[in-house]
């Protein structure tokens, strides 16, 4: 039997596999398989894995999640407080750094696999090592350390200390930021994560002028990339576009793998990325909640028949928010495995 | 000497440079020209320059527009309160995250371009109900509800803009308070507002600013 992963390393080698690879970023739905609120399910490690398991036996994509929320970064910072809802994802509560000072203040823990916080996401990437049995890649996402201080302290602040200073406070928080990346990178490997999701919305031209993005977020990116290689790394601006800076990423920091915003011109990725790696091709889901069924094949077809010409290509979705029917998800898989088929 | 006031202010704000934007209004006034002169004639065109510029360049990026917003805000502040006379405040409007929303950046892009359009700004904070976003715009006498969401289920829950259009029915207020939108959802659903009830959505800060003045000459024609 052809198994995701299976799939992913064809893919990424240039090759052909039954079909190409099909990613599905599925988090909260694993509240809803189930059957509890979505503070339990976040709640244990075990709830987490046994949710991507389920969804990933119910719906037949590739690839498993060992993410709980994107905030469970800065738990290990010191954020002690996590809202939830029961219609989306957990917000941030607390901000660890609310004043100046707090950036001196700011600990990065030596290891974090025996951190406390760490322990539940732990527990699931062990249950998810152990049940995929490599069969499926295991997704970790890592934020950057540029973009990791915007859930420390607010994307307001953040972004006034990013552009307007003070340069020297703005860099020791960076440096800690790229600190606690490479630990968390670290830990990921450790545990057997496969697949890791390198998170930049600096990384983007949607977020910082292109004159920035070279003087002060690539710099960033070299320092966070070379500290860690690019075997299993995947290029990643939280949705935002980053056709135009492609090329200079690759060139740059060698990344092999780019998740393009659905609002990227999958087309265009593939020209500018000429076969030197893999693009992932991601459908606009929050559209996905009201499409109907042919819209939704429409849009599959359109981004599969864009990609997966020459190989090297994923499709996959962005953050699927709760509220798309589950009828729209079977539509857009069966069609993603329908038209990114090889055996036609 | 106002056109070249004009080209070094505006240089200033597309380089995201706030110093160089604020030392080019002080020397103007030390110049000559009057704080008036300055906020309507190099400030609010401003603005303008900004969004023909960057639609002209790349896209819209954060960073310009969390600049321009800061720098307008700040430089019109000051300005206003050497006016002669106080100036035209042409509206008002209310301004929140949505109920479950902790995602403030936007609200302030949004907040900055309004003062320099003479547009008051009530900010009521993060994580707002409908109930407080009807309430408080009856209490200060607004014209415009902004609701900004940053999740999906922000934008599109029960607790969000559906609910404040549904009571401003149930007051029968819809004639006289119009609701805005705005944040990433609806970035990727360019009809997500009308699915919302809402009447109107703005990309971005400079589009609010324009948007927002359109929706208080309709509450008040």
């Amino acid at each position: 039997m052809i198994t995701g992963m299976d799939r992913l390393i064809a893919a990424v080698n240039g090759e052909k596999s039954d079909r190409i690879p099909v990613f599905c970023n599925m988090f909260d739905q694993g509240a809803k398989e189930l059957g509890m609120s979505l503070k339990e399910y976040y709640s244990k490690g075990e709830y987490v894995a046994e949710g991507q398991l389920k969804m990933r036996e119910k719906y037949g994509y590739d690839n498993l999640w060992s993410l709980f929320y994107v905030g469970k970064e800065v738990e290990l910072m010191g954020c002690g407080n996590i809202i939830y809802s029961d219609y989306g994802p957990p917000n941030v509560g607390q901000m660890v750094i609310r004043k100046p000072e707090d950036i001196h203040k700011l600990e990065i823990p030596d290891d974090i696999l025996s951190h406390p916080k760490f322990e539940e996401s732990l527990k699931c990437l062990r249950i998810l090592k152990k049940e995929s049995d490599g069969k499926y890649p295991i997704c970790a996402y890592i934020t950057s350390s540029m973009t990791l201080p915007a859930m420390l302290m607010g994307m307001s602040k953040w972004m006034e200390l990013l552009l307007m200073g003070p340069e020297e406070l703005r860099d020791e928080l960076l440096a800690k930021c790229n600190d606690f990346f490479i630990k968390e990178v670290a830990a990921y490997r450790k545990e057997g994560a496969d697949v890791l999701f390198y998170a930049n919305f600096f990384g983007s031209t949607d977020a910082v002028p292109m004159k920035y993005f070279m003087d002060q977020s690539l710099p960033w990116i070299e320092k966070d990339i070379s500290s860690i290689g690019t075997k299993d790394i995947v290029y990643f601006c939280a949705q935002a576009r980053f056709n135009n800076v492609l090329d200079i990423l690759l060139k740059r920091t060698g990344i092999r793998s780019y998740y393009l915003s659905p609002l990227d011109d999958v087309a265009e990725g593939k020209r500018i990325i000429a076969g030197r790696g893999l693009i992932c091709g991601s459908i606009n889901d929050i559209k996905l909640i009201d499409w109907s069924k042919e819209e939704i094949r429409n849009e599959v077809k359109r981004i599969i028949d864009a990609g997966m010409p020459g190989g090297k290509f994923l499709f996959t979705t962005a953050v699927m928010p709760l509220a798309i029917p589950e009828e729209n998800i079977k539509i857009m898989l069966e069609a993603a495995y329908e038209f990114g088929s090889y055996e036609k | 000497m106002i056109a070249q006031v004009k080209e070094a202010y505006n240089q200033a704000i597309f380089d995201t440079d706030k110093n160089a934007a604020l030392k080019v209004v002080y020397e103007a006034l030390q110049q000559g020209l009057t704080p008036e002169e300055i906020v309507f004639e190099v400030i609010v065109p401003s603005i303008e320059f900004m969004s023909t510029s960057i639609s002209q360049d790349f896209g819209a990026n954060l960073a310009q527009h969390f600049m321009t917003a800061q720098i307008a805000a700040q430089a019109t502040e000051e300005l206003i309160s050497k006016f002669k006379s106080p100036p035209k405040i042409i509206g008002r409007m209310v301004i929140g995250t949505s109920h479950g929303d902790f995602h403030g950046l936007g609200k302030k892009i949004v907040i900055g371009c309004l003062k320099a359009n003479m547009i008051e700004a009530v900010d009521l904070g993060l994580n707002v109900t409908p109930e407080k976003f009807v309430n408080e715009t009856i209490a200060h006498e607004a014209q415009v509800i902004g609701i900004s969401s940053m999740m999906m289920h922000t934008a599109n829950g029960k607790n969000g803009c559906i609910r404040v259009r549904e009571i401003l029915k149930e007051r029968g207020l819809e004639n006289k308070i119009k609701i805005i939108v705005g944040g990433a959802p609806y970035k990727y659903n360019h009809e997500l507002y009308k699915i919302v009830h809402a009447d109107a959505w703005a990309e971005n800060g400079i589009e609010a600013g324009k948007i927002v003045t359109k929706l208080i000459s309709e509450v008040r024609s």
